[in-house]
């Protein structure tokens, strides 16, 4: 896989990461204007339709290199 | 700092407010205040109310109300876009104050709707600053490699290992099932392990942090890896994580040999340790 290939891949990582967190935590607000559940779950439909042309990119597999504690 | 007053455009009715997270007035008046001026993130505005702030870009309404915000949701670039926005302001906000951050598309009307819920709901907000002041969430993940987690039982489990014998030195048919059985085998000391190991992991992490929670492991097609996720966590921390991170890398070498690699991500805004609801008043 090219390096901006890798590159994509990682970033879509992140936005799982960053979906997780700002679509299901965080503090609800009283808002006049909130998501719905069914809003959070078209958003989720809509990131497997982009993670999947993403994996189409990811053959041959290959591992990406953590950022934490293993060295 | 900016009224939105000052600020609005012409069609201020077509306008809202979109939160993106709340700080305290002490600490987001002076430096952020100042770092925003100085455009370090465009078009946002601080609104001030009382000991709190608001974090705030003013968004159209036709955009975020009902019925296009379906539409809307659907469109991956705007959403992608509309994502990394949210965490780019609290991120920059984090830097220079704490922040309660706020859940994705909480948008407000009027200004007056937004001051009324930061002056009602401000008890709960300070607790909730004042219990991620000088902290952030970071996240913890745990994969299994399987061939790696085999190879290291085949060292430390004499039944793996004597079946592992039995595969190399049978024949044919029995070849196969041979290797059936130490697949299961592997299968199920596997079972066994990732509990062991996802309670491992939680325990000595949460003893060096000042909270933390264990999180729904994510969908192989999510997480972006081909390896098994074992283990996702969250954990708030102080904010210069010297140990915490000592030990994730000592546990990162005692679980090496189990074919176990952690990742560490952020630091985060501290999504997970703050309130969902705010409660009644």
């Amino acid at each position: 896989m090219s390096m901006s290939e890798q590159q994509t891949l990682r970033q879509q990582v992140t936005l799982i990461e960053l979906v997780d967190r700002v679509l299901n935590k965080g503090v609800v607000v009283s808002g006049d204007i909130t998501l719905s559940v069914a809003g959070v779950d078209l958003v989720y439909v809509g990131l497997r339709v982009l993670l999947s042309s993403v994996a189409t990119l990811e053959e041959p597999r290959e591992r990406i290199s953590a950022t934490g504690a293993t060295p | 700092m900016t009224t939105p007053a000052a600020t609005a455009p012409l069609r201020r009715d077509g306008l809202g407010w979109y939160l993106y997270g709340v700080a305290a007035a002490d600490e987001a008046s002076a430096r952020l205040g100042a770092g925003l001026a100085a455009g370090a993130v465009q078009g946002i505005d601080l609104v001030a109310e009382g000991p709190l702030v608001g974090v705030t870009s003013r968004v159209s309404l036709q955009e975020f109300a009902e019925p296009a915000l379906p539409e809307r949701l659907r469109d991956t670039t705007w959403l992608e876009q509309m994502i990394r926005t949210h965490e780019q302001v609290l991120e920059r906000v984090l830097e220079d104050a704490s922040v309660v951050p706020c859940r994705f598309c909480s948008v407000y009307r009027s200004e007056a709707e937004l001051r009324r819920f930061l002056s009602e709901r401000r008890e709960v907000l300070q607790a909730a600053l004042d219990r991620v002041r000088g902290r952030v969430e970071v996240g913890v993940k745990a994969f299994i490699d399987r061939d790696r987690f085999a190879a290291g039982r085949a060292r430390q489990n004499e039944d793996v290992r004597q079946q592992e014998t039995q595969v190399s030195s049978a024949e044919g048919g029995r070849a196969y099932l041979e290797r059936r059985r130490f697949e299961q085998l592997v299968a199920s000391e596997l079972e066994r392990f990732r509990g062991e190991a996802a309670d491992r992991l939680h325990t000595r992490l949460l003893a060096a942090a000042e909270d933390g929670l264990a999180l729904p492991l994510q969908a192989p097609e999510l997480s972006g890896r081909e390896e098994e996720m074992v283990f996702n966590g969250a954990y708030l921390v102080t904010a210069d994580r010297g140990a915490f991170e000592q030990a994730l890398a000592s546990l990162g070498r005692d679980f090496r040999d189990d074919g176990v690699e952690l990742e560490l991500t952020g630091p985060w805004p501290a999504y997970n340790f703050v309130p969902e609801e705010l409660g009644a008043e």
